[in-house]
């Protein structure tokens, strides 16, 4: 009788440990998995743009319940979006993109991990444009050495944490027939690679 | 029992277990720091630096572009006034104020954030387009059978959120300072 209450307390014991043991393992693989996934995620909004077009190409956001935009969840269907990928790798980028007036419109800017690191509407635009150069840390320090003390820098510098990125252009449309030409404003988005500073 | 076989057991099922929590963590939510204000709910820092692992991990697999503090903010809502979850089943009525924004959109969505197509080519009603009352108010019906007025369709036994979008609205960065009066009301009022 003795024998038997012995093993069944070591049978508990050895339990318990199993469970504690998997308890604590279970919580470290759910917050080392939660942490890594931005790094290996191989199909965030950045790959799914991938597959729609070239680098430094303005492209066009399929409309919101259309099939072909399946790829990108909680899209406006009032809103027109179009895109362009970059790489600061070779040098700076130049994002131009005309506004209209009394119409929503505005630039966002992401990092190759999907964090937004800057926006802009048309409230800033000026003469009716907004404008800005992305460019990497690097750049800047290399721009900045070569401004002119005096003057203030021509343009609105935005420095990207990653290399590679993209660039949104949203333009709400006020009547679903105004639609087409809220595609238009924003179709009229342009990222052009410019020679490296210095 | 020796040690081994003990550790090996518990590592077999902590690994299981971490990797089936952390998936169904995922699949359920839309990140941990989400605001509920009344029955909306908004992830204000989606896609900003300062997101939650688990916002910016829902972010990148479903592949969705948020909004941008500064460019406006997004509130969807999975329940009724009195918490509910939606049922497509049932007529809802939507409204009578936003706060403010230079536009905004109410559409209806599915659990993963698409549109759902209908005949009637109503995926979403626009501030610019809303027919109001001569208050300025507005309402809209939500339900599978057509309603005079402002009607946005559902499906017949699809399952669907609502989704708010603020563009150009003071409250971007700031969504708890949203107040719970200053949404539209969501109220059931009757199901087939």
């Amino acid at each position: 009788m003795k024998r038997v209450a012995a093993t069944m307390r070591r049978t508990i014991i050895d339990i318990a440990t199993i469970v504690l043991g998997a308890a604590l393992t279970a919580g470290l693989v759910h917050i080392v998995a939660i942490l890594i996934i931005p790094f290996y995620a191989s199909n965030d909004a950045f790959a799914r743009l991938s597959n729609l077009g070239p680098i430094n190409a303005t492209i066009l956001l399929p409309e919101a319940g259309s099939p072909a935009a399946r790829l990108f969840p909680y899209l406006d269907p009032a809103v027109a979006a179009a895109f362009c990928r970059y790489d600061l790798t070779d040098g700076p980028v130049r994002v131009k993109a005309p506004v209209a007036r009394y119409e929503f419109s505005s630039l966002s800017f992401h990092t190759r991990r999907g964090e937004i690191y800057y926006a802009l509407t048309d409230r800033a635009a000026t003469q009716n444009a907004l404008e800005a150069l992305v460019v990497t840390d690097k750049q800047l320090r290399a721009m900045a050495a070569h401004d002119s003390e005096d003057e203030t820098p021509p343009e609105l510098r935005i420095v990207s944490a990653t290399n590679q990125g993209f660039v949104l252009m949203r333009a709400f449309s006020q009547e679903p027939s105004l639609l087409a030409e809220a595609q238009e404003r924003v179709r009229a988005l342009k990222c052009q690679p410019e020679p490296p500073p210095g | 029992m020796d040690v081994l076989a003990k550790t090996l057991i518990a590592g077999a099922l902590g690994l299981a277990a971490g990797l089936w929590s952390a998936e169904s963590a995922l699949r359920l939510s839309r990140g941990a720091e989400t605001t509920r204000i009344g029955a909306w709910s908004t992830a204000a820092k989606a896609g900003t630096p300062g997101a939650d692992p688990y916002t910016r991990d829902a972010i990148e697999r479903s592949g969705e572009i948020p909004l941008a503090p500064g460019e406006g903010l997004q509130l969807v809502a999975r329940v009724d006034d009195s918490g509910t979850a939606l049922n497509p089943h049932c007529l809802y009525r939507v409204g009578r104020k936003v706060p403010a924004a230079r536009f905004w959109t109410i559409g209806v969505v599915d659990r993963r954030g698409f549109p759902i197509p209908n005949p009637a080519q109503r995926l979403v009603f626009r501030s610019s387009e809303i027919l109001r009352d001569s208050d300025g108010g507005f309402a809209i019906a939500v339900s599978a059978s057509a309603r005079a007025g402002n009607w946005l369709p559902i499906g017949v036994s699809e399952p669907f959120y609502l989704v708010l979008r603020l563009y150009d609205t003071p409250f971007s960065a700031t969504a708890t300072a949203i107040d719970k009066d200053a949404l539209p009301r969501i109220v059931r009022e009757s199901c087939r």
